[in-house]
């Protein structure tokens, strides 16, 4: 990587991250019959993003393995350093969480998308800002891969918590009372065609359903006291926080694409 | 040994296109996906040519008919579509015939204004008023007297009695038609959309609606509404209630109570007049003659004589008060007339209305199995929900006595 001052100091144009936000926030905003012809492509560049951030991500953490044991001429290094097997898993594991931010970003109210992108610009605060604390301490060519790696957490943490605040406070379907099936009838979005993606979302509104249901619930038949309750619906919800971690994770994956082009 | 060597440079190949970057990435990203898109879509078809489409019974007009997944929604469209009618509907076949019942039983009435007035104004009238002015409460004697002269000949409280007492039988009448013709149009329409072969264990599984069923319980709780709302507005005392409520009207127009004050300010004028003159009579007829009958014969007449001159003159006055005011008292009476018409009917509607709303809110409800009748709010929030809950409870009624005795009748 080169270090010349133009590198040195990010932010340079921030379009790979602005691109795949403004991409992902008007699919999940558009007509179902949109979003559906659209579902493949931008699957693709969710996928590919977060396989991105993910395989540079055990790259390195392979790398820092082999170093440890092998000698620094051997072969082994080459051939260890993660190949096909770990491509495909980085990709079907980056596929299947596509997926999951995908449906999800579909359901959440527009709203939320205020939230999604305050999390990409603290992303963005929070890259400079780790960048200039590590770099007295980081190797220069591994500086970018490391602040990514620890990026995650920090920013995916906050967004969780605010989106389960969210959730915490917007209003639900009133569940109490009802058969689970009785609940899913009249609350469930009837399927309008028989598309994939319509199909995944309507799963995913069902999961949703039975989460509020069974909490519902649980709070007005076993009478538990507050902190219980509210202790009881962090847990559940914190399922929100897999939208957080795969967003941030995308937009890591985005950062890592464009190194690796600049590379 | 060339096999291991064509396998080792493949492994290489899809090595070096596994690298994130470049379209070699983007390209087995695609490939990952379109495989997972393909196997998903597989499976999602498999999944719903597994499961077979639910069947919906609905029992219409006396017959169950078993209605596939589309015919249903249809059908629930339709049901929606014509019960967002039921109110207008009602309201067309009610407000003749309520509009022409209250024409007959105020035409009366207003006929007899103009007889009311010629004896307000009348020499008698004019007389009696002055008297009672002078010596009893003038409102409540009015009030009395618009009752005895106007209202009660008139024979409209017994018209209001018995028409509130028709309305509720009627508008049970008007609803079950309506009630009949939409379950007859429903049935008119999907008997032949019905699922030809349904093994009956299918059926069984299958949601049920029982739109008759839904259809008499909201009938009956219609009627029951609407004799609510008869008793709210009098009941069998309404005739009474009415006529109390338009001897308000009538004697509290601009030109009545101009001319009762004009009628007050005379006998205060006159009440010191006559006690004047009376008095000087008296003092006029002891300084003549201290003692004797005589006297008092002189005394009497001097009074009499103030008493004549008095009431000549303010008979003229009362003549002239008729002519100024008669032609704008009538007209008021009018008005209030209108405006108590315009009330009862409007209470009427309202009932009516309500009793529409009642069936309304039932079939919307129909689609929806083991929906509890009110009471469930909307919404459900985890935090800071006290205040909700109270007010989401009841659902917004014009009359509170009525609501909370519908809703203790459906514990």
């Amino acid at each position: 990587m080169t270090s010349g001052p133009a590198h040195r100091h990010w932010p340079v144009p921030l379009w790979h991250l602005a691109v795949p936000v403004l991409a992902l926030m008007l699919w999940s905003l558009a007509g179902s019959a949109l979003a559906g012809w659209l579902f493949l492509p931008v699957w693709v560049l969710a996928t590919q993003m977060i396989a991105a951030g993910s395989l540079e991500a055990a790259r390195l953490r392979r790398r820092a393995w082999l170093g440890q044991y092998l000698r620094d001429d051997s072969p082994w290094h080459r051939r260890l350093r993660g190949g096909a097997v770990m491509v495909v898993r980085h990709q079907l594991l980056a596929a299947l969480l596509a997926l999951v931010l995908l449906v999800k970003l579909r359901l959440l109210p527009p709203v939320t998308w205020l939230l999604l992108l305050a999390g990409a610009v603290g992303l963005v605060l929070v890259r400079g800002w780790l960048r200039r604390r590590l770099a007295p301490h980081v190797v220069e060519a591994r500086l970018m891969a490391i602040t990514r790696r620890l990026l995650v957490v920090p920013v995916a943490g906050p967004l969780a918590l605010a989106l389960v605040g969210m959730v915490l406070l917007s209003p639900q379907p009133w569940l109490i009372g009802l058969d689970w099936e009785a609940a899913l009838m009249r609350h469930l979005p009837s399927g309008e065609g028989g598309s994939l993606l319509g199909f995944f979302e309507r799963l995913a509104a069902a999961a949703d359903i039975t989460r509020a249901w069974a909490m519902q619930n649980a709070e007005a038949q076993l009478g538990f006291g507050a902190p219980q309750i509210l202790l009881g619906w962090l847990l559940m919800l914190l399922t929100q926080g897999a939208v957080a971690w795969a967003f941030v994770r995308l937009l890591v994956g985005a950062d890592a694409l464009r190194g690796e082009e600049v590379s | 040994m060339s096999e291991s060597a064509l396998s080792r440079r493949a492994l290489f190949r899809l090595e070096r296109a596994a690298r994130p970057g470049g379209w070699r990435g983007w390209a087995l990203s695609l490939l990952v996906v379109a495989l997972l898109l393909v196997l998903l879509e597989g499976g999602y078809r498999w999944l719903e040519s597994r499961s077979q489409a639910p069947l919906f019974r609905v029992i219409v007009a006396g017959e169950s008919l078993t209605l596939d997944d589309e015919t249903h929604a249809d059908f629930s469209r339709d049901l929606t579509a014509l019960t967002a009618e039921i109110q207008a509907q009602l309201a067309a076949r009610m407000t003749p015939w309520m509009d022409a019942r209250l024409d007959s039983a105020f035409e009366p009435l207003a006929a007899a204004v103009p007889g009311y007035l010629d004896w307000y104004f009348s020499a008698p009238g004019s007389y009696m008023r002055l008297g009672v002015a002078m010596v009893g409460d003038l409102d409540e004697w009015l009030d009395e007297q618009l009752h005895e002269r106007l209202i009660a000949p008139s024979g409209i409280e017994d018209a209001l009695a018995e028409l509130l007492a028709d309305y509720p039988e009627r508008l049970a009448r008007e609803q079950r038609a309506l009630a009949d013709g939409l379950a007859a149009t429903l049935h008119e329409r999907y008997a032949l959309r019905q699922v030809a072969s349904a093994t009956s264990e299918e059926v069984e599984m299958t949601a049920m609606l029982d739109l008759d069923a839904v259809l008499l319980s909201s009938l009956n709780d219609g009627l029951d509404r609407s004799r609510w709302s008869a008793a709210a507005l009098g009941g069998a005392g309404v005739g009474l209630m009415a006529s109390r409520t338009l001897v308000g009207r009538l004697g509290a127009g601009a030109a009545v109570q101009a001319s009762r004050m004009a009628l007050r300010g005379l006998v205060v004028r006159l009440g010191a007049g006559t006690a004047r003159s009376l008095a000087s009579g008296g003092v006029a007829a002891m300084a003549t003659s201290p003692t004797g009958p005589g006297a008092l014969v002189v005394g009497t007449l001097t009074g009499a004589a103030t008493l004549a001159a008095i009431a000549g003159g303010e008979y003229a006055l009362l003549k002239s008060q008729e002519s100024r005011h008669r032609p704008a008292m009538e007209e008021q009476m009018h008005e209030a007339l209108a405006e108590t018409r315009a009330s009862l009917g409007l209470a009427l509607e309202a009932s009516a209305a309500d009793a529409a709303r009642a069936i309304k809110d039932r079939l919307g409800h129909a689609g929806a199995p083991d929906e509890t009748a009110g009471g469930t709010p909307e919404a459900f929030r985890i935090l800071g929900r006290q205040g909700e809950k109270s007010a989401g409870f009841l659902p917004p009624s014009n009359t509170v006595g009525l609501q909370s005795a519908h809703v203790n009748r459906n514990p």
